[in-house]
């Protein structure tokens, strides 16, 4: 009897204690022997996890860039990226909770990096850091991610050489007003003051073109639901082309001019969803806006169902294929009289989104080295997002020409230009496309100078590129604006682009009681501001509209908007200084 | 002996304690008699280790309630909040108006249920009654397939058909009788009835096979013998199947009852949308979209610690009516 009841109580303990403890966090500590060269061969392969918060591709990162990554470090990376898995922060908090989100981690700096740092869940790389020579040139970003901190814990993303006043845009802005300026021709170039001035038009070049070449109906406007979060994603765009950016609940001009609440009945935000409802009540809007997603959207825009574009990555990139844009058919930027266009101001301490290496990493040291390639001209080369211009590794996609100047080799034309090419079996084989860098994060800027060509990394910039692209689109819309050249040249000229210094300013974590305040208040905000897009009629609008202003504040929105009032503020502050610092 | 009879005739022979030798005989019962529970107690013991961990241990997790829970911190690393999660959730008027409108939802949704619970055997008796074998198996294991399949893929299906691009608003616009397509999806009209419906194409077939089996157990000589007293097919259905069914149904309709509270979240979560929101939002969805959604993990506890004071205090009403009904009680 005493021996069962020994066994027993010892198994319940046991149990009790392994449930217990598989809770628990906990980090190791780096020996402190320092590095200051790399290895130059890697023996043993190793597959690292690489937990990748802007990644789009979940699985094995296959292709070319695996095969560079495999050559160099002898490393597979392996994607886990919670925007593939869906649920918001799901995946993160569940292995964060486990105590290991991965080898290798992209994540935002600010809150997430802090807690991550005091959870024990990433290394400090300080023993690491003289031998990481490429990242040493921007120095001063790393100091400034890292202040406050005991060591070296994140790695900055999007540095570059650039002024903050200047875009870090490149060619095309973040934000704009695109439509498809072939009909825009056809219906003779009509003049459009102002947002609301666009529904007319929008309506006229539908009238013009009612189907597509698929059969289905065309229409200006279709929405989209995944990227909503403090507010109605799709109702924030508008404001942009009049120089606002959002803070949480508030609307903060570039040049620190104006804030604004995003329910002040007279804001912009509500001026869009009125814009929304106007252009529904016109039959501009898609009805399927309601239910669909990105993916399905953007196939919308490859197969030419829809007029406007908030971005030139989502019109542009899905529509402007060679085919079209020699039939004189695309999206180009309008010219709203009134615009003046939000720029991001190159970011003197890097982006939003950091680099660390997790505290149980298999291998730190390799993976130090990975990230110090990153930052090297031929990891930028290799690794930038394919949207911003990524021009591939050396030798394949471009070379440097007989003047000195790189250029496209017949290869790389083929895959940036015609959009597909089969890579080389001595590069790794399979498509070009779908061996690119499933990162998805640009370490150094693409628009930043690379000092060997004296060009920037991205094609897009060069002249060689330039002049083997014009097309009788890019020439009507040139003829038509100026003789611009590019998006961002037109709007420098005509003074329709405010910059926001690059302050790199991230907003203090909200406490506790603010954060769960700010979810229930953006619910409310994100559920009624669809309502009112697609209201029946004005006195639905506008009921709706009071019930959302009096549920919000109900709920805690005054609180939480004098938050974002205060990092608002302190965000101009930030950009100002940054402005002073690098003038 | 039983436990019960083992302890009755000790507490008889303790009582009666007075004839000679009572003491070391009531020693020797006791452990004659503590032997044999011990044998039955480690009988049950798995069952109760099963309980204490999916029923008691969890209840552990309350303790986030009181916390400011972040998981890259673990619960020691988080800061110690006492009942401000509580507070936050009484202080707000719009707040309560909130939690009242879920709660009027999960109620009605599960009472549809309910309500609609006695489908499954109309369906049963109505299908014993074919006679054909290969047509009855084919109803039942087209009605019974459903019940396998995940929300999520229903609502593929719903969105294939009542989007609107769907089939059934292509049908219409083609045929011309509307022309600008039917929101059957993202519309707040009439939503508990179409999830009852949802829930009754996907459940009906499943719930039928209980009653199914419940038929084939009644004595056919019942059915003979009203035959020859000239009872036709609905007047053995009417007196002989359905009365025979009543227990199960009664058992199974108490189950429902118990059930009230959780009518589960894949089904609305997967066919929830701005405009339905309002009166789709169930207690486990809402429990959901604060903890999940919107990562707010100690305020979704605090708010799921209400659905168990709900059940505590459902449980003991219906048990008080219970008791003055029948004048017997489950507690």
């Amino acid at each position: 009897m005493k021996l069962k009841r020994k066994v027993a109580v010892t198994a319940i303990a046991l149990l009790a204690a392994g449930l217990l403890s598989s809770c628990s966090g906990g980090g190791s500590t780096a020996e402190k022997t320092t590095t200051s060269s790399f290895p130059a061969k890697w023996d043993k392969e190793i597959t690292i996890d690489v937990f990748d918060g802007l990644a789009n591709y979940m699985g094995i990162q296959k292709g070319w860039f695996a095969k560079i990554v495999k050559d160099k470090f002898n490393m597979k990376l392996n994607i886990i990226a919670p925007n593939v898995a869906g649920g918001g922060d799901t995946l993160y908090n569940t292995r964060v909770a486990a105590g290991n989100l991965g080898d290798l981690i992209i994540t935002d700096k600010g809150q997430k990096l802090d807690e991550l740092v005091q959870g024990g869940l990433v290394m400090d790389a300080s023993s690491y850091y003289p031998a990481m020579t490429n990242v040493a040139t921007f120095d001063k970003a790393v100091d400034n991610v890292n202040d406050g901190k005991d060591g070296i814990y994140g790695f900055p993303t999007q540095v570059s050489s650039i002024k903050p006043t200047e875009s870090s845009e490149g060619l095309d802005p973040t934000f704009g007003p695109f439509l498809r300026w072939d009909l825009y021709k056809e219906a003779g170039y009509p003049k459009i003051s102002t947002l609301e001035d666009l529904l007319p038009v929008l309506k006229q070049m539908q009238d013009l073109e009612p189907t597509a070449p698929n059969g289905k109906k065309v229409y200006a406007l279709s929405l989209f639901k995944d990227w909503d979060g403090n507010m109605m994603n799709n109702a924030k765009q508008p404001t942009c082309f009049y120089g606002y950016d959002e803070m949480g609940f508030v609307l903060a001009k570039a040049d620190g001019s104006d804030y604004q609440g995003i329910l002040d009945p007279d804001g912009e935000y509500m001026r869009t969803l009125k814009f929304f409802y106007q252009a529904n009540q016109m039959g501009l809007m898609d009805p399927e806006s309601t239910t669909q997603n990105y993916d399905t959207l953007f196939s919308k825009y490859q197969n030419g169902q829809v007029l406007f574009s908030w971005w030139p990555w989502l019109g542009q990139s899905a529509y402007n294929t060679d085919a079209n844009t020699k039939a004189g058919k695309g999206f180009e930027i309008a010219p709203l009289e009134d615009m003046n266009v939000f720029s991001y101001g190159a970011e003197a301490y890097g982006g939003k989104q950091v680099m660390a290496i997790g505290s149980k990493a298999k291998d730190p040291e390799r993976i130090a080295a990975f990230i110090d390639w990153l930052y090297s001209a031929e990891g930028t080369y290799a690794n930038n997002s394919q949207t911003m211009g990524a021009a591939g590794p050396q030798g394949l996609t471009w070379d440097v020409a007989s003047d000195g100047k790189p250029a496209l080799t017949d290869f790389g034309k083929q895959v940036f230009i015609d959009g597909k090419g089969d890579v080389p079996a001595e590069w790794g084989g399979g498509d070009y496309t779908d061996g690119a860098s499933a990162l998805n994060v640009s370490l150094v800027l693409p628009n930043d100078v690379d000092k060997a060509t004296g060009l920037p990394f991205s094609y897009k910039f060069w002249p060689s590129y330039q002049k083997i692209t014009s097309t009788p689109l890019s020439e009507d819309w040139s003829a038509h604006m100026d003789d611009a050249t590019s998006t961002m040249d037109y709007l420098a000229k005509n003074n329709k682009i405010t910059v926001a210094p690059g302050a790199s300013y991230t907003a203090p974590a909200d406490s506790s009681e603010i954060e769960t305040l700010r979810n229930q208040v953006k619910a409310i905000i994100v559920q009624y501001s669809w309502q009112m897009s697609f209201a029946k009629n004005q006195s639905e609008f506008d009921s709706l509209q009071k019930e959302l202003i009096s549920k919000a504040t109900g709920l805690g929105y005054d609180k939480v908007l004098k938050v974002d009032m205060d990092n608002a503020k302190a965000q101009n502050d930030a950009r100002v200084a940054v402005a002073a610092a690098f003038k | 002996m039983t436990v019960q009879a083992a302890l009755v005739h000790e507490v008889t022979a303790a009582e009666l304690g007075d004839e000679p030798g009572g003491k070391k005989r009531r020693l020797r019962e006791k452990h004659a008699g503590g032997r044999k529970s011990y044998g039955m107690f480690w009988c049950i013991v798995p069952f109760l280790i099963l309980v204490f961990l999916f029923s008691y241990f969890p209840l552990y997790g309350w303790i986030y309630a009181l916390f400011d829970y972040k998981p890259a911190l673990g619960l020691s690393g988080s800061e110690f909040v006492g009942l401000q999660w509580f507070e936050m959730l009484v202080s707000s008027p719009t707040q309560m108006t909130q939690i009242g409108q879920v709660l009027v939802n999960t109620l009605a949704i599960s009472f549809l249920g309910i309500a609609t619970s006695v489908l499954p055997l109309v369906f049963a008796v109505f299908l014993n009654e074919v006679r054909t074998p290969w047509f009855r198996n084919a109803v039942q294991t087209l009605t019974t397939l459903p019940n396998f399949i995940s929300w999520v893929l229903v609502y593929m299906i719903a969105f294939s058909l009542f989007s609107s691009t769907g089939l059934v608003n292509s049908i219409l616009t083609d045929s011309g009788l509307i022309t600008a397509p039917i929101k059957f999806l993202d519309t707040d009209q009439h939503v508990w009835v179409t999830m009852t419906l949802w829930s009754i194409w996907k459940g009906l077939g499943w719930g039928a096979i209980i009653y199914l089996a419940a038929i084939a157990g009644i004595d056919q000589s019942l059915y003979e013998s009203a035959r020859i007293d000239g009872a036709g097919r609905f007047q053995t259905m009417w007196y002989i199947t359905i009365p025979q069914l009543m227990p199960t149904y009664l058992v199974l309709l108490l189950l429902s009852v118990a059930n009230l509270l959780n009518n589960g979240m894949e089904q609305y979560f997967v066919f929830q949308n701005a405009f339905n929101k309002e009166h789709i939002q169930v207690l486990d969805l809402y429990v959901y979209n604060i903890g999940i959604t919107g990562n707010s993990l100690s305020m979704a506890t605090a708010i799921g610690m209400l659905k168990s004071v709900i059940s505590v205090i459902l449980l003991f009403t219906v048990n008080t009516i219970a008791k003055r009904v029948r004048g017997t009680s489950i507690v």
